[in-house]
């Protein structure tokens, strides 16, 4: 009887080389997330950005400014929203616009209708001359929205700007 | 622990000799339990996982020419592309009628993009315009930027194996390109294609 107690059902496996792969793998994907930024967290979208040939460029991380043209996701209207990476610039820029209340002085990027937008692009370009804008638009959208935008960067000098695009094959 | 114990007692080892066998099954190394390790790391992983994006945002460099501006250009020297409000999408080239792009086959643009600008009379002179309906969707007008954005780099890539016989150097690529939205008169163009 002894013997048979003895015996055991379970087995042991050596488990050291799957926690090195899963040690070496969590700590790839945990160096590689990027996480939404503040902005992206507050916002009630998603763009569906357009997809082009995968290249190497970036988008700059640093004075920048977003122009997005966003479908909302609840209720489906489309709007015009401006970000500002720059805090200190943001500070300047949101209250140098007329008729915004205290509350949205504080969000990181505005909803706002097209003359805002060019208010707003024009008071970003005083601030800082040498930031960069760059139009986030939704694929879906009719290239009116985007155009209007052009137009209005065209008109404050701002002649240079990037679209935010996607790889294919995503 | 139980090794300390055995290191102490190393002095008596010789006297004892009958328990050897006993001592050879001691092990100096150890287990731990993996387990709880194991799951909390394949957690930590698939959240990892699930929760990353691959695809990172690229961009797509514009300039459009500033607002004064008005350039008078020679017509024989314009390729024109036309997005209809459909989402048709045609070219002309010079004067010539527009000609419909099968929508299947995005690469034309590309192939004619390369082939008019590397025509000897055409090499930095001409004028790739492209000129879009408002209505027509903004993916599509960034997919024919993107052509031909690739047939600008397979100029510049042709022009870099011609040499200048002046000069000696490669040829140099001035890129001339404008966006603009459609002209009533190029709407009633294109409009029974």
């Amino acid at each position: 009887m002894a013997k048979v107690k003895k015996k055991r059902v379970g087995f042991v496996i050596d488990m050291t080389p799957l926690v090195d792969i899963t040690f070496l793998l969590l700590t790839f994907f945990m160096f590689t997330a990027k996480f939404k930024s503040e902005a992206e967290s507050q916002q009630k979208f998603t763009i569906q950005r357009p997809k082009v040939t995968p290249d190497t460029t970036t988008i700059p991380q640093n004075d920048l400014a977003v122009i997005k043209v966003a479908i909302d996701s609840v209720t489906g209207d489309t709007n015009y929203y401006y970000e500002l990476t720059n805090e200190t610039d943001r500070a300047k820029v949101w209250g140098s616009v007329e008729g915004l209340t205290p509350e949205q002085r504080q969000l990181l990027q505005l909803k706002v209708s097209k003359e805002v937008l060019s208010e707003l692009v024009r008071n970003t370009r005083i601030v800082r001359p040498n930031t960069k804008f760059a139009i986030d638009a939704d694929r879906r959208l009719r290239f009116q929205w985007i155009q209007d935008a052009m137009d209005i960067l065209r008109r404050q000098q701002a002649t240079k700007f990037t679209f935010v695009t996607e790889k294919t094959g995503m | 622990m139980a090794g300390g114990g055995e290191a102490l007692g190393s002095g008596g080892q010789k006297v004892k000799r009958g328990k050897s066998k006993r001592k050879a099954k001691k092990r100096i190394g150890f287990r731990i339990d993996m387990t709880p390790l194991v799951d909390i790391t394949f957690l930590l992983l698939t959240f990892f996982m699930l929760t990353t994006t691959m695809a990172a945002p690229q961009i797509m460099e514009m300039s459009v020419p500033p607002e004064q501006e008005e350039v008078e250009v020679a017509q024989s020297q314009l390729l024109q592309f036309f997005v209809r409000d459909d989402g048709a999408i045609f070219y002309s080239i010079g004067a010539d009628t527009p000609e419909k792009i099968d929508p299947k086959n995005l690469k034309q643009i590309r192939e004619i993009s390369v082939r008019e600008n590397m025509k000897p009379e055409n090499l930095n002179k001409l004028i790739v315009a492209l000129y879009t309906s408002g209505e027509a969707p903004y993916g599509l007008v960034v997919t024919i930027l993107d052509e031909l954005n690739r047939a600008e780099a397979i100029i510049v890539d042709n022009l870099k194996k011609e040499i200048d016989p002046q000069t000696g150097k490669p040829k140099e690529r001035q890129r001339r390109f404008t966006i603009a939205p459609m002209l009533p008169d190029q709407v009633e163009l294109i409009k029974g294609l």
